[in-house]
């Protein structure tokens, strides 16, 4: 049994690797970018090296390089970290009935390492309940950091032989990466309705300038989905009646 | 100085992140503020995504040479058919770079 056991936990830990393999590659050319821009704007191999290990957030990073770099004061750095970092609330909200009851070294460690990509692979219903779905979250938000921190380190080691990679669009990785996540997830009109109205807002919320824009966009897109949802659910209601 | 900001910050993704699943947290959900969340993922990510492909240097880019609204037609369409996310990398990627060079030269 105990052998079983341990079977079944490695089964696990290579199944979230593989579910994570996909977003672990995908990320390749944006942590290259971090790490060799940490380079070039003058960090230390050490601050460089520390940004992967201890922030663990690819925006937040490639967004206070710069702004350290412009000598830009320490309180509307840590502000503007804080608004990218506000989507993740909602993430945290999202799974917290899943994970409040457990130890702290579960919430503590799938916390740390709650990125977009881990919470994209925990969408289902039946994601991190029992203690198998939660190696199996462990190993590919585990296999994601690992592999976040070496595609910084190669970014950090060839960084002043690189160009400057800010301009290349690096980013559509990013974007095709979520629109792989997204797209087969949109299995129904409210889903549908929620992409569509979160798209809408978030560019022009951006235009707009507007800092929290990302998550107010959300927000209303996530009401619309489910406002949807619940009229349909009220249709169907009234529709099985009167048959 | 740089390292101390470096802490901070980590301080601050962390506690993003990990604020909502702490038990002491006075803070009951409700089946209907579960069902709201489940949208959270299309949502977010969403937001995220579309930006990237019309939004150039602050301004809107519905060009029809747009290399980003292309490909992104393109990984769209894959991913749909697929729903295979290498395939879905596979095909727009690659696009993606040609459309670069193409448009630059």
């Amino acid at each position: 049994m105990a052998l079983n056991r341990k079977q079944a936990y490695l089964k696990m830990i290579q199944k979230g690797f593989i579910a994570m393999l996909p977003l672990n590659l995908a990320v390749l050319p944006w942590g290259i970018l971090c790490g060799s821009l940490a380079i070039q704007r003058g960090f230390s191999v050490l601050e460089a090296i520390l940004m992967p290990v201890l922030i663990f957030a690819g925006a937040v990073q490639l967004v206070v390089i710069e702004l350290i770099n412009d000598n830009v004061p320490l309180a509307t750095i840590l502000f503007t970290a804080f608004i990218i970092s506000s989507r993740h609330f909602l993430y945290g909200l999202a799974l917290r009935d899943k994970l409040k009851n457990l130890p702290f070294r579960w919430r503590g460690s799938l916390g740390f390492l709650l990125t977009d990509e881990l919470f994209a692979l925990s969408g289902e219903s039946k994601s991190l309940q029992g203690k198998l779905k939660l190696v199996y979250a462990l190993s590919a938000g585990g296999s994601f950091y690992l592999c976040w921190l070496l595609w910084n380190i190669i970014g950090i080691t060839a960084g002043s032989y690189l160009p400057d990679l800010t301009n290349l669009g690096l980013d559509f990785a990013i974007a095709v990466t979520f629109i792989a996540l997204v797209v087969p997830t949109i299995t129904n009109l409210a889903v549908l309705i929620t992409v569509i109205v979160a798209g809408f807002f978030s560019v022009i919320l951006k235009l707009a300038n507007w800092e929290l824009g990302l998550v107010i966009s959300s927000l209303i897109a996530m009401f619309c989905g489910y406002i949807t949802a619940h009229k349909q659910t009220k249709l169907t209601i009234k529709r099985n009646r009167t048959l | 100085m740089t390292l101390l900001t470096i802490v901070l910050l980590a301080c601050i993704t962390f506690f993003s992140r990990y604020l909502f699943l702490h038990p002491k947290l006075p803070l009951r959900m409700g089946a209907k503020m579960t069902h709201f969340l489940s949208f959270s993922a299309p949502a977010v990510l969403t937001a995220i995504w579309v930006p990237i492909i019309f939004i150039k240097d602050n301004s809107f880019n519905s060009d029809l040479t747009n290399p980003y609204l292309i490909a992104a037609t393109v990984a769209i369409i894959t991913s749909y058919k697929s729903q295979n996310i290498y395939l879905t990398l596979g095909t727009s990627i690659p696009t993606f770079v040609v459309l670069q060079l193409l448009f630059k030269s």
